[in-house]
């Protein structure tokens, strides 16, 4: 699962596979778009119902305030398709959820937010459209200003997003905190919704997601249902990256590479930061890419200097098996993929 | 080439960093030429080369790190993997082995490394690897004594 994932990034780096993926998840948006349909009703119904209780206790919890941003700009995206390029469509999967839901809540009760989160919305997707043409460049920085915008954008609350949280909240009362026992889940669930996300991209997701709730209404949803609970777990920090990472095809690769947005700026930091080799800093695709067994990372550029030489692994000295596509691919094959996502998030971590 | 230079500033910057970390190892650059580098590494304690200070000469080729420096000794030192009159080294590290994770740092670190423990087996020095392969350890410390007073220590008077 995790390899597919991987890979799935891959591919949406390179600009061929992104036209494909991105028709793809076209398809599927349109047939999620009516899950997501009666899966909001059904939240909009608990929403009145719950909300205006919920709300309070919900909006102590920072994390919820900017996760609520997010969802907000992907709502957005969500209503002008034409704007987003292909490569989020993935994102849009894991995404869906919440899409729903703030789309659900945000419409009726917080228009003056919306306003704002428009302005936010249009600059990201700015970002993103630059970047995925350009495809791996802007992952970074579409994540930074990910951040920067949650963090300026906590004045104004959006309840939509803590109904949701509180809904959740009363299965897991601890999801808000969850924050680092997400990283596993993330990477484990990354890897279910990626795997569908080649051949479904989003949707697949989304469809799972729906179908439980619409079926079961609601509360239990969060706790139980499939969808929710990764959403919960990391919906603190992960979602709203993602959400916004939808218009950018490499922050795709990024997140699940590593796990997850937050882990993803752990990564950064935490993982080695630059290249033992040449000394540069390691991207994200750098810090995703284990190509030998040893675990020694370098950047792909040094990767491949090193296989048109003596193409052995500095770490260990052991020839490399694979030629630097070959590895890629042989992520589809399972073993080495799953290394990559788990040392990845081991390492952010520590 | 390009790469090579970037990583040696970086290398650079790094022995600024730890130049106090290892007390053994004095790391400088050319000043004209970073692919020219030299280093002066103390003798290991308990080894007929307590005392001395060594001096290295590094060339580094420009596609380095894929390819290893060229380390010699510019200090007599009598050991059975160094040339007694080129300095050249006898080290894995620094011909099949090399890896590019190395550094300049660490290869001083091997070195050092080497010289406590003299692998009489393949030897530039046939001397002084003839001495310890027959067993006769006084004679070859007292040999690599003599050139490490000779050559490695200061003058006294």
């Amino acid at each position: 699962m995790v390899s597919d994932s991987i890979t799935n990034a891959s591919i949406h780096a390179a600009p061929n596979n992104n036209n494909a993926a991105r028709d793809v998840g076209k398809k599927k948006r349109a047939r999620s778009a009516k899950l997501k349909q009666c899966k909001l009703d059904v939240r909009r119904e608990q929403w009145l119902s719950q909300g205006a209780v919920k709300n309070k206790d919900c909006k102590a919890e920072q994390n919820g305030v900017v996760e609520e941003r997010k969802d907000r700009n992907n709502h957005r995206p969500f209503g002008n398709l034409g704007m987003r390029p292909g490569g989020g469509e993935n994102d849009g999967s894991i995404h869906h959820h919440h899409h729903h839901d703030s789309d659900l809540d945000s419409n009726s009760p917080n228009s003056l937010t919306s306003s704002v989160l428009g302005s936010n919305y249009s600059e990201t997707n700015f970002t993103g459209s630059s970047s995925s043409s350009s495809s791996s460049g802007g992952c970074c920085s579409g994540n930074i200003t990910e951040d920067d915008e949650g963090g300026g954008d906590d004045g104004c609350l959006d309840d939509w997003e803590a109904v949701a949280d509180a809904l959740a909240a009363n299965e897991k009362p601890k999801n808000p905190c969850l924050e680092s026992p997400p990283e596993h889940d993330p990477i484990a669930q990354s890897g279910s919704p990626q795997e569908t996300t080649i051949g479904s991209d989003g949707p697949s997701f989304g469809v799972e997601n729906s179908k439980p709730q619409c079926a079961r209404t609601i509360p239990k949803a969060s706790g139980n249902g499939l969808a929710w609970r990764p959403d919960d777990a990391f919906r603190p920090q992960s979602l709203p990256n993602l959400a916004k990472q939808v218009s950018l095809p490499n922050s795709n690769r990024k997140h699940y590479g590593c796990g997850g947005v937050p882990w993803a700026y752990s990564g950064v930091v935490s993982a080695p930061s630059s290249c033992p080799i040449c000394y540069e800093d390691l991207d994200f695709t750098d810090t995703s890419f284990l190509p030998c067994l040893c675990g020694f990372r370098l950047c792909l550029f040094c990767h491949k200097r090193i296989l048109e030489e003596d193409s052995r692994c500095p770490g260990c000295r052991k020839p490399y098996e694979h030629e630097p596509v070959e590895a890629e691919a042989s992520v589809h094959g399972g073993s080495l993929t799953f290394r990559l996502p788990r040392s990845c998030s081991l390492i952010t971590r520590s | 080439m390009q790469a090579s230079r970037a990583r040696l500033f970086k290398e650079y910057k790094e022995v600024q960093r730890e130049k106090v970390a290892d007390p053994d190892i004095q790391l400088v650059c050319d000043d004209s030429n970073i692919f020219k580098w030299t280093a002066l590494i103390k003798g290991p304690s308990e080894t007929p080369f307590e005392g001395g200070v060594f001096q290295l000469a590094f060339a580094v080729p420009e596609q380095y790190p894929l390819q290893p420096p060229q380390v010699r000794f510019l200090t007599k030192i009598f050991h059975p993997n160094v040339h007694f009159k080129t300095g050249e080294i006898c080290l894995d590290i620094l011909k099949n082995a090399w890896s590019p994770a190395w550094t300049l740092q660490s290869v001083c670190r091997a070195i050092i490394a080497l010289m406590a423990h003299p692998e009489p087996d393949s030897p530039l020095n046939c001397d002084s690897g003839n001495l310890l392969r027959s067993g006769d350890l006084r004679g070859y410390y007292s040999m690599a004594r003599m050139y490490t007073k000779l050559a490695a220590m200061p003058k006294k008077g």
